[in-house]
């Protein structure tokens, strides 16, 4: 009788002896925002934002590993000139046009990572590829800013940081106005992301 | 012990409600307890931005009336019998004060918008004032006023996209909450006089103007809002106990209240774009 | 004679000596006032000014400039625009009174009369910033500035980007912190047409 207890003490235990804890994170898509900036003439940056992204990210500390996969809208980019006025249209009109973003075609951004590279318990640098107007293309993103813990009001666990990186158009087709827009893309990614 | 001290509801309803409390408690033997809704008032400025009158916004004239109400109201309660007619009259020097309030705003409108606006500014700041001012010698019916025009016109605010002025509004309820507390607690009323009702009524007023005008509230939940100070006259029978009345008045002004912050609550669920 | 002619030559000598104050207008659609703030200490929040206007003078042979910039704070984005469900969206927030307040000051103003320069490029500018009716000083850096003709219209363009930071406490803004930071980077990134 007592064998049969122990040796179903310990098969009860099996799961808690597996070392890896994945935890599973939703990014909050008022929180999340990938920023670009893209060189205008050779004057100034130009920088805007795409309003709309959802994702899910796995995290497993002790085992170092990590994984994001994120879906960009790319209709919600969003550079501050969204008003035609007497123009013919505006910029972010221009941006959602065959000229760029292509957004009736391509509707969605999306970035999947392959690898991610840790600095103790944080993540340091995202390997992954990126899929933009039907190409896709390997993309590194630093992580400049990392940090879990609990909200300070709703207490709910997350976590959350900035990351950057940088991109050339031309490698997914984007061509129009290169040189006078650049093609060199710089990236700023702010995230929060709550434990499900 | 930062961390608590920031929390909003904290701020906004836990320390102004401990400030009304102590201030009722401990005033009511002098005939002060009145002055416990501008405890919890100030309690909720001095947590959440402190005092400053420079520049003087529209939100700082605010602040400023609602520090000089209790210490006029506890002059006028000291020093003479207030008369019945001077209640219309104070009420529409409140109306008058809100225009200057309200000055820095109505001068960037039109002609025709600045006067709509600021009569019926005036004559909701007017009404509120008037008819809470009418419950100064009934303080279970003041408590009740300013619980529900305190809560009501906070939650509202809240939903309107302005957290100070809800957390301003709501520090004004709870004080209130405090004030009706300690009496249904001994059983006894205490004064409220026109320390309280002054201060609740114009706060009540400016503060619900001020969220229409500067945040998102629309103009009819205020019109919904100024039955409350009416219905804390409902007739309850003299022999029920303190607490019974506390409650069955604050019943009837909190249910109106709740329509307003359900209106609120509507409309800000707007059609997106 | 001799002098007549040497003073027509002095006169047809491009700038020589004569003082040349230049005046710029800033193109709104290339000028845009950016700010990253913090929140609850995980991430930074950027966000913009839609809407902008403003003038600047600048005079390379004295080394002095002025400009002027007024802010529409309604214009205020920060990619939470719609509120949905929610009671108010981000944007609407920070236009209300807990932030800034656009119904009572709609309007941001910047002013700086003392520019630094690093030969004929301006590489810093002091000024006064006006926000919820309170000056402080504001020193600006020109971390970027070219000035060349544009590229298709031809019209002599000033561009570039400028940095600085600012406590929003010290304006009054005081909701929120520290959850909410309370320092503001600023990033302006413009293009000024020659008038």
């Amino acid at each position: 009788m007592m064998r049969r207890i122990i040796i179903g003490a310990m098969i009860a235990a099996i799961p808690f002896a597996a070392p890896a804890q994945v935890e599973n994170y939703t990014l909050d898509p008022i929180h999340s925002f990938v920023n670009f900036g893209i060189d205008h003439l050779g004057f100034t940056t130009i920088y805007g934002r795409f309003n709309k992204s959802t994702g899910k990210g796995t995290l497993d500390v002790a085992g170092k590993k990590a994984s994001l996969d994120v879906t960009i809208e790319a209709a919600s980019v969003d550079t501050g000139d969204n008003d035609k006025g007497s123009r013919a249209r505006s910029r972010d009109e221009h941006l959602r046009a065959a000229d760029f973003f292509n957004v009736a075609e391509f509707p969605r951004i999306a970035f999947k990572s392959t690898n991610v590279h840790f600095s103790g318990d944080a993540p340091s640098e995202i390997e992954g590829s990126l899929t933009m107007l039907g190409i896709t293309k390997p993309l590194t993103l630093k992580v400049d800013r990392w940090k879990c813990g609990a909200h300070p009001f709703n207490k709910r666990a997350m976590c959350g940081g900035n990351a950057s990186g940088s991109l050339k158009r031309t490698d997914f087709g984007m061509k129009f106005g290169v040189p006078n827009i650049g093609d060199e893309v710089r990236l700023m990614i702010n995230f929060e992301t709550y434990k499900d | 012990m930062q961390d608590w001290l920031i929390h909003p509801v904290v701020q906004g309803a836990l320390l102004p409600f401990l400030a009304g409390l102590v201030a009722s408690a401990l005033l009511a033997p002098l005939r002060l307890a009145g002055l416990a809704a501008v405890a919890g008032f100030a309690t909720a400025v001095y947590l959440v931005v402190g005092f400053e009158f420079s520049p003087m916004t529209t939100i700082r004239k605010v602040m400023l009336l609602g520090l000089i109400a209790p210490v006029l109201g506890v002059a006028a309660d000291f020093a003479f019998k207030p008369k019945r007619a001077m209640a219309p009259l104070v009420a529409v020097a409140s109306g008058a004060l809100s225009v200057w309030v309200f000055l820095a705003v109505l001068t960037q409108k039109e002609l025709a918008d600045a006067l709509l606006i600021g009569g019926g500014i005036a004559a909701y700041v007017a009404w509120q004032v008037g008819f809470t001012l009418s419950l100064h010698e009934d303080s279970v019916r003041a408590g009740a006023a300013g619980l529900a025009l305190g809560m009501g016109t906070g939650v509202a605010a809240v939903f309107a996209a302005s957290a100070t002025l809800g957390l301003y509004a709501m520090a004004l309820g709870s004080a209130s909450g405090a004030f009706l507390l300690v009496q249904m607690l001994t059983g006894r009323r205490i004064l409220a006089g026109i320390a309280f009702t002054l201060t609740t009524g114009l706060l009540a007023g400016l503060l619900g103007a001020t969220t229409y005008h500067l945040a998102q509230l629309p103009w009819y939940v205020l019109a919904v809002m100024a039955p409350v100070p009416l219905l804390a006259r409902l007739p309850i029978p003299a022999k029920w106990p303190v607490w019974g009345q506390a409650v069955a008045l604050s019943g009837a002004t909190l249910t109106v209240s709740a329509v307003a912050c359900y209106l609120v609550w509507l409309s800000s669920r707007g059609i997106s774009e | 004679m001799k002098q007549i002619v040497a003073g027509l030559a002095f006169m047809l000598l491009p700038s020589a000596g004569v003082a040349s104050p230049e005046s710029y207008t800033f193109d709104p659609r290339h000028t845009f006032v950016h700010f990253g703030v913090d929140h609850n200490d995980f991430s930074t929040i950027w966000g913009r000014f839609d809407r902008s206007s403003g003038k600047f003078t600048i005079d390379r042979q004295a080394k002095t400039g002025t400009l002027e910039v007024v802010v529409e704070t309604a214009s205020v984005s920060t990619g939470d625009g719609v509120r949905g469900d929610r009671p108010r969206s981000r944007d609407e927030h920070l236009r209300s009174p807990d932030f800034f307040n656009s119904a009572e000051f709609p309007r941001m103003l910047y002013k700086a009369s003392t520019v630094k320069f690093n030969g004929e490029v301006p590489v810093e500018l002091q000024g006064q910033l006006t926000l919820l009716g309170v000056s402080r000083p504001v020193t600006l850096a020109v971390d970027r500035w070219k000035c060349a003709p544009h590229a298709v219209t031809k019209r002599m363009i000033c561009g570039g980007n400028a940095t600085g930071a600012l406590k929003r406490s010290e304006y009054g803004m005081k909701w929120g912190i520290p959850a909410t930071g309370d320092d503001v980077k600023i990033l302006v990134t413009f293009e000024a047409i020659k008038d």
